[in-house]
């Protein structure tokens, strides 16, 4: 079995700091942070954890239709949905994570965008 | 400086909020930069109340009356954020009149991480709940290739020496014209017949405590006496024998298939290992399962051929006639017993 990207940056240890950089960026970005306002910080902090783990191959898994369920009244737009994955390589990088393996994590999310973002969105 | 002046700097300086009012009306004495950074400015003649909502008003008076310590946590969301503060608040005598003293913490990236810990612990919990229940399939499927104390060997030392069992029995069962029938039966059809009558053959062996060891075609092989002795093995597999042709009679009383079988029977010596490294299976070999495997051969169909030598074993149980010698393949001249079970079920019953 070939190693995670989960498992290459030791785990959890690095995993948390990423989400904690992520949700910092997340909450202060003018264009994504709105759909934060309303969320308690406990709800808020364990999506981004599960989000962050199972993107980057750790014990986290969300079935498609799950996340399409919770995204699908939010009307998440393209250039939401860019500027998330743009913090999210920046919450990478700041950490020492590899271009190759921020531009797989990226990969990752990318496969998301059809079930995330609303189905008419420009 | 005086000491008051260098009191006042230290306050202004820490990282803790600090704030003090007046105990008579909780007006504002003091407060330091964190304290205005996080609840703004108090303007002039503004209570503690106004600024902090949520305070409980008769714990500041237990606080004021009793000089009991009044701890409480508030939350304030400025900006999206939640932030989460610890208070403490305390009554303190100053020179002329009865103050009261506010710290306040923030606690808010302690409150984050514990959330994060919990969400990360419970996906941990729940794949720890998967890798066991995937561990137990597994454990379930070797138990089925091995007996339980082999697998434990095999388990903690990844190979099972081969042992040898001095005394053991086996029993080993063929059908007869297995391959006419396969050869004008659906292939499905033979190996649910198969699957169902071994089935039933892997419960008897169980009941009574003998081992089977695999299944070749249409051949059946099971023993007694290892991985663990028994003293009573040649009863056991005896017991196993009779059961199975019973089985069969009443099966084909109901069924279209008519299934017959022979049965050997042998005693003496066996060695059981695991064979194979990647594809391993468990397999017994000697002279026990070479003399059950040729007596097979003798029996008529639904008959149980045994060698002489268990005769005194087995003829307080069991109706056991003598055979006669017969040349053996590899063995040489063996007598042979027939072996069915006790005429009368009471007679059984009375030796227990």
């Amino acid at each position: 079995m070939s190693q995670t990207i989960y498992e290459k940056y030791g785990g959890f240890k690095t995993i948390s700091r990423i989400v904690m950089t992520f949700y910092e960026m997340a909450l202060d970005s003018d264009q994504i942070g709105g759909y934060f306002e309303d969320i308690d910080m406990p709800r808020l902090i364990d999506h981004q954890t599960k989000f962050i783990s199972s993107l980057v191959g750790g014990p986290a898994s969300f079935s498609d239709e799950r996340i399409e369920a919770v995204h699908r009244h939010l009307n998440i737009s393209h250039a939401d949905f860019d500027e998330m994955a743009e913090l999210f390589a920046e919450a990478l990088s700041q950490h020492g994570m590899s271009e190759p393996d921020i531009r797989t994590c990226l990969a990752a999310i990318e496969e998301k965008r059809s079930i995330i973002v609303v189905r008419d969105a420009a | 400086m005086s000491i008051s002046a260098i009191n006042e700097n230290l306050l202004r300086a820490i990282g803790v909020g600090v704030a003090v009012v007046r105990a008579s009306d909780l007006s504002f004495i003091f407060h330091n930069e964190p304290f205005a950074e996080w609840f703004g400015t108090p303007q002039d003649g503004a209570s503690l109340t106004s600024v902090l909502e949520g305070l409980d008003e008769t714990e500041l008076d237990r606080v004021r009356n009793e000089g009991v310590k009044y701890s409480v946590e508030l939350q304030i969301k400025p900006k999206r954020r939640t932030l989460v503060f610890a208070l403490n608040i305390s009554a303190a005598n100053s020179l002329d009149e009865k103050i009261m003293v506010i710290e306040c913490q923030n606690i808010t990236r302690i409150r984050e991480l514990e959330s994060m810990i919990d969400s990360y612990s419970t996906m941990v919990e729940r794949n720890t709940r998967e890798l066991e229940r995937e561990k137990e399939r597994v454990e379930r499927l070797l138990l089925n290739l091995m007996p339980r104390s082999v697998y434990e060997e095999f388990k903690t030392f990844g190979v099972v020496t081969p042992q040898l069992y001095e005394n053991v029995s086996v029993v080993m069962l063929d059908f007869v014209d297995f391959t006419d029938f396969a050869a004008r039966t659906d292939p499905t059809i033979t190996l649910s017949e198969l699957n169902d009558i071994f089935t039933a053959f892997d419960r008897i062996v169980e009941q009574f405590g003998c081992e089977r060891i695999k299944t070749i075609g249409d051949a059946y092989l099971a023993v007694a006496g290892m991985p663990d002795p028994t003293p009573d093995h040649a009863t056991a597999v005896a017991h196993c024998a009779t059961r199975f042709l019973r089985y069969l009679e009443r099966r084909n009383e109901s069924h279209p298939h008519k299934w017959q079988a022979r049965i050997g029977l042998g005693t003496g010596a066996a060695v059981g290992s695991v064979v194979g490294i990647q594809k391993y299976v468990y397999d017994v070999f000697g002279p026990a399962v070479n003399m059950a495997s040729r007596l097979q051969v003798f029996a008529n169909p639904m008959k149980i051929v045994a060698p002489e030598e268990m005769k005194y074993a087995l003829i307080d149980e069991f109706q056991v006639s003598d055979l006669g010698p017969e040349d053996i393949k590899g063995l040489g001249e063996v007598s042979l017993v027939n072996v069915s079970s006790a005429l009368r079920a009471s007679k059984s019953k009375s030796w227990t």
